[in-house]
Formats: C-alpha cells, structure tokens, sequence
C-alpha cells in the first residue's frame, strides 16, 4: 500500500525519497508537513512578496544555509538567487559578508541581521532594529525578515532531523 | 550597545514589549486584524501577536505548525515535548518561552524539582534517565544541527521510545530554534509590568 505523499521542501533539501519510510514517518503528522510547507511558500515563494523582495529573501537563505552548514540550503537558494538575475558579484559577495565591497547598504544591513539572529539571537538589542529601520525597512517588513530568519532555524533542523532517520532506515 | 538587564530563569510569568511598532499603531489592513481572530482568538491584544500580525501569512502557517507541534494527538506524550521546549530554550537564553513552557511541563507531571534545577543551573544539570536523554538531543539539535546523525536519536531509542514519538521531541526543539529568535530579536521579556 502507499499513501501518495508528495515530497515537500524539507524531504526535497534532506535527499528523501516520497516513498521512504521516513517520508510516512513525517506523514504521520500531515498537518505538521502541511504547515511547513506552507511557512516556506508565504516567506520563500510568496506570490506577492511586497515589501521585502524575492532577491532579498533569497539573498536571506543563501547566507542561512552557508551559516549552518546546510549546503544544500545554500545551493537551493543560490539557484533562485542565479534565477532571478544575480551574477558572481552578488553571489560571492553574500558569502564573504562582511568582508565583502558593493553591497547596497539595505542588502548588507539585512545580511548582518540574518547573522545575528543565526548565530547569536540571545544578543539581539533594539539597537539592531533601529538599524533595519535605518536602512529602509518599516515594522512589517522587519517581522517578515525575522520570521523569514525563524522559519529557516526550524527548517535546517527538520532537514537534520529527517537525514538522521534516514541513515537508520534507509 | 546598551547593558540591557536581562531577566533571570523562572516560571513566573514575564511579560514581552516588542522594539518596533505594532498593528495597533498603525494603518492596518482589514487582513491583518482578521489573521489574530482566525488563529489566536485568546491572545489578539498580546504585543506579540499584534506584532507578528504586520505579515499574517506566515503568521497563520507558523501557528498551524505550533500549536500541531505542541498540542497534536498522537506521539510522544506532550509533556515530553514541553521538556524538549524548555531545553532549547535555556540554550537560547529565551526566559519568557521557558517560563511558559516549564510551568506547561511542571503542570502536566506534577515534578517542580527537575524544570526549576535545569532553569536554575542549565542542561547539565542532573536528571532522570528519560529527561536525560530527551533534553540531550534537544540541546544537540539546538546546538549542532548540521552534526545530528542517527546515534543522537538512539537513547531514546534504547528506552523504547517510537520513531514518531522522537520526531515530535525533535520537532519541539526546532521550532523553539524559530520561537525564541522571534521573542529574543523583535522585542524583549520584561518582568511584569516592565
């Protein structure tokens, strides 16, 4: 028997096949799939992504997946960047920040957030939301960029979490 | 940067103040208002939700996984996973989730002692076998996502706990790594009427 489970992103980034058995795993739970899956459209693949663009978004994901180390984030994220028209410059440029030149200052100071809240967000002051104001964005922006950020914490986490149970039932 | 107090582990509730400005204080959209009664009827005047409120997609979908995560039949028993909520917590230093959460978990088994030690002294703290192991990988996934590998889920294996009710621990633990950057990065937890 087989329940037609259609891969959503994290089977999709974890490398699971759609008739594995951590695939029915997840499954168990088709709400939770669901509600990822929805996450990830409204913050990666909004179908109006108002105020915070495409390219940022991705730009956003891209520096996540280099952080972490999840390399297949970084490549999905990379290709969408490619997609949508960003060249070597901007590519190599996310991935050296900060030590990177020629960055508009509201992609850069987006880039410095998207570290902070990674890497440190016990350390996060309203100083560092004064300074995404500073470079342009308005309080609803902020809150899609940090559920943006959010969204991406979870996401690498189910990745691993899937990959872990697929090296036992592979 | 400022020398912000912050406050000290506990299960007295705090409260939140957001760092920038909510629905309520600005022109908002009839769509915005409405996402707070569809999905958290009991809460649509707390500063977090009106906050999260400004981009109601995510914030409905985000909901949806929460409250399926937290509160869905079937698995792990919830206090398991209110544990694991409490471990990722107190790695991240979000006191107001683990308040939350540890009065959650101290409610559902009745034990104090445990949740006020791991508050007070962090992880390492000893604790049963089961606790344990369930606060382990819920440190090991908040700490080290990219090394997580099938021998981090084996001791819960070992104390016969299913695929299903690992995944939910899991699950909690990782969508704490989302929770506590909103509560730590869009506002801070005050002590009261702070």
């Amino acid at each position: 028997m087989s329940i037609t489970a259609q891969p959503d992103v994290i089977d999709r980034l974890a490398g699971i096949a759609a008739d594995s058995p951590v695939a029915a795993l997840r499954r168990q739970k088709p709400d939770l799939v669901a509600f990822a899956q929805g996450s990830y459209d409204a913050l990666l693949e909004p179908v109006r992504p108002g105020e915070v663009s495409l390219l940022e978004r991705h730009a956003i994901a891209y520096r996540v997946g280099l952080l972490t180390g999840f390399d297949m984030v970084a490549a999905q994220h990379e290709g969408l960047l490619r997609e949508l028209g960003a060249g070597d410059d901007l590519i190599e440029a996310i991935a050296a920040f900060p030590a990177s030149d020629g960055l508009e200052p509201r992609l850069a100071a987006l880039l410095r957030h998207t570290d902070l809240v990674t890497t440190a967000p016990g350390t996060a002051e309203a100083e560092d939301i004064a300074a995404l104001h500073a470079a342009g964005l308005t309080p609803a922006a902020v809150v899609t960029v940090g559920q943006l950020i959010g969204f991406l914490a979870y996401q690498i986490r189910a990745i691993a979490v899937a990959r872990a149970f697929g090296e036992e039932t592979r | 940067m400022s020398t912000r107090q912050r406050p000290r582990f506990s299960t007295v509730p705090f409260a939140w103040q957001p760092w920038t400005s909510t629905i309520a204080e600005s022109d908002a959209s009839p769509a915005q208002w409405a996402v707070l009664d569809e999905v958290v009827p009991a809460m649509k005047t707390n500063p977090y939700y009106l906050l999260l409120a400004h981009d109601p997609e995510p914030l409905r979908q985000r909901t949806g996984l929460f409250n399926g995560i937290m509160k869905g039949e079937g698995g792990s028993p919830r206090a398991d996973r209110e544990l694991a909520a409490v471990a990722a917590s107190r790695v991240n230093g979000c006191v107001y989730c683990a308040s939350v959460h540890a009065r959650a978990y101290n409610q559902l088994t009745g034990d104090t002692e445990q949740i006020q030690r791991l508050l007070d002294e962090g992880v390492g703290t000893p604790l049963g076998e089961r606790e344990r192991a369930i606060v382990n990988l819920a440190v090991k996934l908040t700490n080290a996502p990219a090394e997580l590998g099938a021998a981090d889920l084996q001791p819960l294996r070992d104390l016969g706990l299913s695929d299903l009710e690992i995944l939910d621990i899991t699950n909690s633990a990782a969508i704490f790594a989302w929770a506590n950057r909103l509560l730590q990065t869009l506002g801070e937890s005050t002590t009261g009427d702070g």
